[in-house]
């Protein structure tokens, strides 16, 4: 078979940029990948202006967004986010990524006014939070609750991320029922990773995660009220597969999706590396918005020694994994943290929740047969 | 077929006739969505742009 197109090389046009308005988190979840989540370092404002400069004029071409993250960005204040976004124009999607333990009829006002997308990281019901805590250890839960209780209270539409630490059967489908209730539109499932200053294992039982996928997919097809972002990608695959267009799927060039920090240092590709250093690698930025313009930094991507041995790995998979089509070559922070380098192919993560999550529709796809059978190849 | 790259795509074709009925489930249920008052201003964040790029960007690299 021809290998898979798509995903070659790094774009010089980001359909959004990641911005930190501050690096200070209220929260210290035992999974955050954040180094400097108990510090207040903020943004100033000419680190905005330098992305607006850029990011003004992609969106008059195209769909850019910037998505305020990395840090809790709430904590920053309303004042200086607002001072933040207003060198963007209005052609400019803003989205916020958010534990929602701070939002209130003000954040909800602010959010409204400004048409601020907003999407909250919880992990489910009570139970299922419980890596989520503030730095006395007092659980977040109540707070993320009455959080969103006022973006339903202000008709907010919002999304959702979950953090699952140990995928298993039983657990999707409350899941499920929970986000349905939760009143999200959207929801993304994102299994524990093992990154940044988290170190826990993410090693899981193969049939676990692949069951984990498989309840999912059939709760969400008892009720497809959400948009629920694994089953949406790995649809639309099978759908390419059986149409003949599979390789039209991936995007033509990876998306550099610049991460800019506080201090406007950019990092590409992955967030999760920004505020980091590494013997060899150094920090892993490809230069800051105050010294140059991000178009520029975009330019010469691999430049960054560390993104050229990322797009060598990226060529590894498509010449090597059969799950290339619909994975599109796994992520950057994933290989560092797990590989210790860049150029490797397979790591948990993209078992966990590219290749045990295609294979877990395709059970549930088989559990719809007569009869049910099963996986042949686990027969 | 014997290339191991073909392994998935081959398990893919294979249930077809299952996975018909679910695509055009998904389908319906993307248009319901849709349909749905005030979806133009819904929360499809950026990590999730696909309802409205072909490229699929955002499945990849999502920040997290
Ligand atoms: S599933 Fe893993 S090995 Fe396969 S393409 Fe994705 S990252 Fe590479």
């Amino acid at each position: 078979m021809a290998l898979v197109n798509g995903m070659r090389g790094l774009s010089r046009v980001p359909s959004y940029v990641v911005m930190q308005p501050t690096t200070l988190c209220n929260l210290d979840c035992a999974y955050c990948y954040l180094p400097l989540r108990s510090a207040d370092r903020r943004m100033s404002v000419a680190v905005a202006r330098a992305v607006a400069a850029d990011g003004n004029e992609w969106a008059r071409h195209g769909r850019f967004s910037v998505v305020w993250h990395a840090g809790e960005p709430t904590a920053a204040g309303r004042e200086h986010l607002a001072a933040l976004m207003a060198p963007f124009s209005a052609g400019v999607e803003q989205h916020i990524q958010t534990n929602a333990t701070l939002i209130d009829d003000a954040w909800c006002e602010f959010f409204a006014a400004r048409r601020l997308r907003v999407s909250v990281s919880v992990d489910g019901p009570p139970d299922c939070n419980d890596d989520r805590v503030d730095r006395a250890g007092r659980a977040a839960y109540p707070r993320i609750e009455r959080g969103i209780a006022a973006l339903r209270r202000h008709g907010l539409p919002f999304a959702a991320l979950c953090v699952v630490a140990d995928p298993r059967p039983g657990l999707a489908a409350r899941l499920y029922d929970y986000f349905l209730d939760l009143g999200c539109d959207t929801l993304g499932i994102n299994v524990e990773e093992r990154e940044g200053v988290n170190g826990r294992d993410n090693r899981h039982d193969a049939a676990a995660v692949r069951a984990f996928w498989a309840e999912l997919a059939a709760a969400w097809r008892a009720r497809p009220r959400l948009h629920l972002r694994e089953l949406e990608w790995s649809l639309r695959y099978l759908d390419a597969v059986l149409s003949g267009t599979a390789d039209d799927l991936l995007p033509r060039q990876l998306d550099p999706i610049p991460t800019v920090g506080w201090d406007g240092a950019v990092v590409l590709l992955s967030p999760e590396l920004a505020g980091f250093t590494d013997a060899g690698y150094g920090d892993f930025s490809s230069g800051n918005v105050l010294d140059r313009g991000l178009s520029e930094l975009l330019a010469q991507p691999t430049g960054t020694r560390w993104v050229g041995e990322f797009v060598q790995g990226v060529e590894a998979c498509r010449a090597s994994c059969p799950y290339f089509g619909f994975c599109g070559g796994g992520h950057a922070a994933n290989r560092y943290f797990e590989h210790g380098r860049f150029d490797g192919t397979e790591t948990e993560h993209c078992r966990n929740s590219k290749i045990h999550l295609l294979e877990g529709v395709l059970d549930h796809v088989r559990s719809t047969r007569p009869g049910g059978s099963p996986d042949p190849r686990r027969a | 077929m014997s290339d191991p790259l073909d392994l998935v795509v081959a398990q893919i074709r294979d249930v077809r006739d299952e996975l018909v009925p679910l695509l055009e489930e998904a389908r319906a249920a993307r248009l319901a969505r849709s349909e749905e008052p005030g979806a133009d201003s819904g929360a499809v964040c950026a990590w999730n742009h696909f309802e409205n790029i072909p490229t699929f960007f955002n499945w990849n690299n999502r920040p997290r």
